[in-house]
């Protein structure tokens, strides 16, 4: 146990020095090494704060050298920030029109493929036209008042289902896409 | 080139005007806080990368960050170890890019006229300068991270374990590795 206690002071001891914030001190304060004597003679013997002292001087240095560069004006800064900011808002609010835009596209594609279906089916309906003329006769009475109603009122239906597939999605486009 | 009208100009001004109240702070104080932090920054962000003109634009997208992030900060300590998170992390992404060209190991961006030929001072601090990017170049990301931080910046270790997400129980000792390691480099010259 005390070996062990021992070995991580020895390790602390090479790791860290007591002295190493007073020499970063001297480093920052720019009084390495002419007003600081004691703490050279101190580097002198402590391989840590010699280490210490090359790197913080040459970082030091090089901070101040790269510091003394201007940075872009702040008016600048704020000014394409703010361009930026109504660009990235402009951009989520167009999100929502896009999965509208997508959610209209499915709906007419899911309804001319019911419009497909249908006619296929009616295909089928026509081969078996003959037991429907049979039935269609005993019926006579009621196929009647319903081509008449068809008649009157089948076209106009048609159309409006029609128009209202092609209109409606660009009627949402417009209607929203006022940018 | 796009034309631009005057309706066309009144109306970017007041959208500029509106997206002033997205950010929590406003122009002025943006200014104060961009003059106490822009060079350190700037400083930190032209290090890493290598390159001076990325670091502008590095420098742009951390305040833009900074000020979409709407935090409330308690302080202003505070606020700047959040910009140099920001910055840190900047950096960390810019290194996981493919690099199109690698970044040279001087390139500093330091403008060939402040090196004044009859001056040794300054042509001493150049080489110093010089050596210290070939140096930094050999380290690992996190080193120099770690060391600029540090040394350069001033950090405390629980601000640098805030700013690089690394505990703070274990920056004594990857500071001592990374210290020791370029320590060896800079007295071999950088080589």
């Amino acid at each position: 146990m005390n070996e062990q206690r021992l070995g991580a002071r020895a390790f602390q001891a090479s790791v860290e020095c007591p002295r190493e914030s007073d020499v970063l001190e001297a480093v920052a304060f720019g009084r390495w090494p002419d007003h600081c004597a004691e703490l050279v003679t101190h580097v002198a013997t402590c391989a840590v704060c010699a280490d210490l002292v090359e790197v913080a001087r040459a970082l030091h240095d090089d901070r101040e050298s790269l510091c003394r560069r201007d940075p872009p004006a702040a008016g600048i800064v704020w000014w394409r920030a703010t361009i930026r900011a109504r660009a990235d808002a402009a951009r989520t609010a167009t999100q929502p029109i896009s999965v509208l835009q997508a959610i209209a596209g499915a709906s007419i594609m899911g309804a001319g493929a019911g419009l497909v279906t249908i006619a296929w089916r009616s295909m089928h309906w026509v081969d078996r036209l003959d037991e429907v003329a049979v039935t269609l006769a005993s019926r006579r009475a009621d196929l009647e008042a319903a081509s008449t109603l068809a008649t009157m009122h089948g076209l106009p239906i048609l159309l409006a289902l029609a128009a209202g597939l092609v209109l409606a999605p660009l009627a949402l486009y417009f209607t929203l896409a006022d940018d | 080139m796009r034309d631009v009208t005057l309706s066309a100009l009144d109306r970017l001004g007041a959208d500029a005007a509106v997206n002033e109240d997205t950010f929590q702070m406003d122009e002025d104080a943006f200014r104060l806080f961009y003059e106490r932090t822009a060079r350190p920054v700037w400083a930190y962000l032209s290090r890493m990368s290598g390159d001076a003109r990325l670091a502008d634009d590095l420098l742009q997208e951390a305040y833009y960050r900074f000020l979409r992030a709407n935090v409330a900060h308690e302080s202003d300590a505070h606020r700047r170890n959040y910009l140099f998170r920001i910055a840190a992390n900047l950096v960390k992404d810019l290194r996981r890019r493919p690099q199109v060209f690698p970044a040279p190991a001087g390139a500093d961006g330091e403008p060939a006229e402040h090196a004044d030929p009859q001056s040794a001072d300054v042509a001493n601090g150049a080489v110093r300068r010089l050596d210290l990017a070939r140096s930094m170049a050999r380290l690992k990301p996190r080193e120099r991270d770690l060391l600029w931080l540090a040394y350069a910046q001033g950090s405390s270790h629980k601000e640098i374990a805030e700013t690089l997400g690394l505990k703070t129980a274990s920056i004594k000792l990857l500071l001592f590795r990374a210290r020791r390691r370029l320590a060896g480099l800079l007295r071999g010259g950088g080589r």
